[in-house]
């Protein structure tokens, strides 16, 4: 490699951390949320079942950048309880994506749910199964196993919509790149920044790979 | 005699319109073998999901070894509920193994969770009915990879695993290739022998005719006919009962 493409990848290499840490957080939030909103999904009470509708309706069909951009910008300027809800650039960044991403998990575990077919809870409740057991034991199992290929694409797509956090200036890697396109008027900045989200969805994909595999019974 | 295991009086059931179950009445002794037969939609799975509390009925009284699950249409409370039912094992025309868990998973899982029994113990019941149905070399085979009969009787160890006093079948053998079903009723053959009280939805008729005890004939929701399986089989009363028996014979 060139020395410069290798200063480079050392300078955009700095927002790498930000970027891994926003897809974690996001990734380990957003999972067990989505998964509370899918059994809210589920509830037998209306109105637990409307939130978590509206939920999903609202996060699933606004732009990402503008919830984003709401969080962080818009969340303020909400009269009376606004000044509690001032966060740093990170802290938003992170509370956009885990709330946005919560809502397509639970529609992914939903879907995976409607797979299990009934004789499943019929089987663990007359071995004495509690209802929690039977969620723990038996169903959850099978809906990971159901919806590991599409949480493993929505995580891909995580990994990619990271980069927009750019728009509230976090120091991850698309700032690093921009930066340095705009400073030295030279693409190849964007070009190695892209070699590094590949790098990532590269490992995502083996190790998803490796969890299907672990899981496929 | 044997001590009274299940009595329902004036059972009904109904989905929506569909008047089900009406006002079923019969009992089960200790040791019984009740072979339930009739066409299909007479209501057989539902009577026998009514026993184990996988559908509520509506109205009627069933006693479980004198504890009532419903009294005249009103169920037990929950907790009640999941006693009464603890005492009667299982067994689905599906299988309804757990997938993702061994052969020998499946049949711990509620000892371990529900009964928290020691490990030795449940290590030791394993092997001791997983013997019993011929599957001992089975123990680490996941539920994919086993035949139809092999799930089945996987299915009857792993309700045999709860220690119930009453088992119930709804149809083991439908789901299975034909050359299959002999291995699953040969089980289920040893089991009426050894004493287990057992009601049995089928259409085996070989089997109900050597195993059972007693049959009940369904048909349209009532009980039209019980008696011995030389009252059913050599002397039916009913002209359903006989135009049903002379159906599943031609099948054959
Ligand atoms: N969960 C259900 N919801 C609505 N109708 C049902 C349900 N289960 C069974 N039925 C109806 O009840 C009747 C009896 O069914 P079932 O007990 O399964 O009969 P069998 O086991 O004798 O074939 C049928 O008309 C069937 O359509
Ligand atoms: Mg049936």
């Amino acid at each position: 490699m060139s020395p410069h493409v290798l200063s480079l990848l050392s300078s955009i290499m700095a927002g790498l951390g930000k970027t891994l840490s926003l897809f974690a957080i996001s990734l380990i939030v957003s999972i067990p949320l989505g998964f509370l909103v899918t059994l809210m999904l589920r509830s037998k009470l209306k109105v637990v079942k409307g939130i978590a509708e509206v939920y999903v309706y609202i996060l699933r069909g606004t732009p990402l950048l503008l919830q984003l951009f709401f969080v962080y910008f818009g969340l303020p300027f909400i009269p009376g309880i606004g000044k509690y809800m001032v966060f740093e650039r990170f802290q938003a960044a992170c509370i956009a994506f885990a709330l946005n991403y919560a809502a397509y998990f639970a529609e992914i575990f939903r879907g995976g749910l409607l797979a299990i077919d009934d004789g499943q809870y019929e089987a663990a409740k007359v071995l004495g199964l509690t209802h929690f057991q039977t969620m723990w034991r038996v169903v959850l199992p099978q809906m990971i196993r159901v919806t590991l290929p599409a949480v493993s694409n929505e995580t891909i797509v995580l990994v990619k919509d990271t980069a927009l956090v750019t728009a509230i200036a976090v120091p991850e890697i698309m700032y690093y790149a921009k930066g340095a396109v705009v400073r030295d008027a030279d693409p190849t900045a964007f070009i190695v920044a892209g070699a590094i989200y590949l790098v990532i969805n590269f490992f995502i994909t083996i190790i998803f790979k490796e969890l299907e595999k672990k899981t496929d019974f | 005699m044997g001590k009274t295991m299940i009595r329902v009086s004036g059972l009904n059931k109904r989905f929506g319109d569909n008047h089900v179950l009406k006002d079923i009445n019969f009992e089960v002794e200790q040791g019984d073998v009740i072979a339930i037969i009739g066409s299909s939609g007479s209501g057989k799975s539902t009577l026998l999901r009514c026993l184990i509390d996988l559908e509520k009925a509506d109205g009627g009284t069933i006693m479980i070894e004198d504890k009532a699950l419903v009294k005249d249409g009103v169920q037990a409370p929950p907790t009640e509920v999941r006693k009464i039912i603890s005492r009667m094992g299982v067994v689905f025309q599906h299988f309804n193994l757990f997938p993702h868990l061994s052969v020998r998973k499946n049949l711990q899982l509620a000892p371990k969770i529900v009964n928290k029994e020691n490990k030795a113990k449940i290590e030791a019941h394993t092997e001791k009915l997983l013997g019993e149905v011929g599957l001992e070399s089975r123990i680490d085979a996941m539920p994919s990879t086993l035949s139809g009969g092999e799930k089945q009787r996987v299915a009857i160890a792993r309700a045999l695993m709860m220690n119930p006093d009453i088992m119930l079948f709804d149809e083991p053998t439908s789901a299975l290739d034909p050359e299959l079903t002999g291995e699953v009723l040969k089980v289920m053959s040893d089991l009426a022998k050894a004493k287990m009280t057992m009601i049995v939805v089928t259409h085996e008729m070989g089997f109900a005719r050597s195993a059972a005890n007693k049959i009940l004939f369904m048909n349209d929701g009532i009980i039209l006919e019980e008696g011995t399986p030389d009252d059913i089989f050599n002397h039916p009363k009913n002209q359903r009962t006989k135009d049903f028996l002379a159906s599943i014979t031609n099948k054959d």
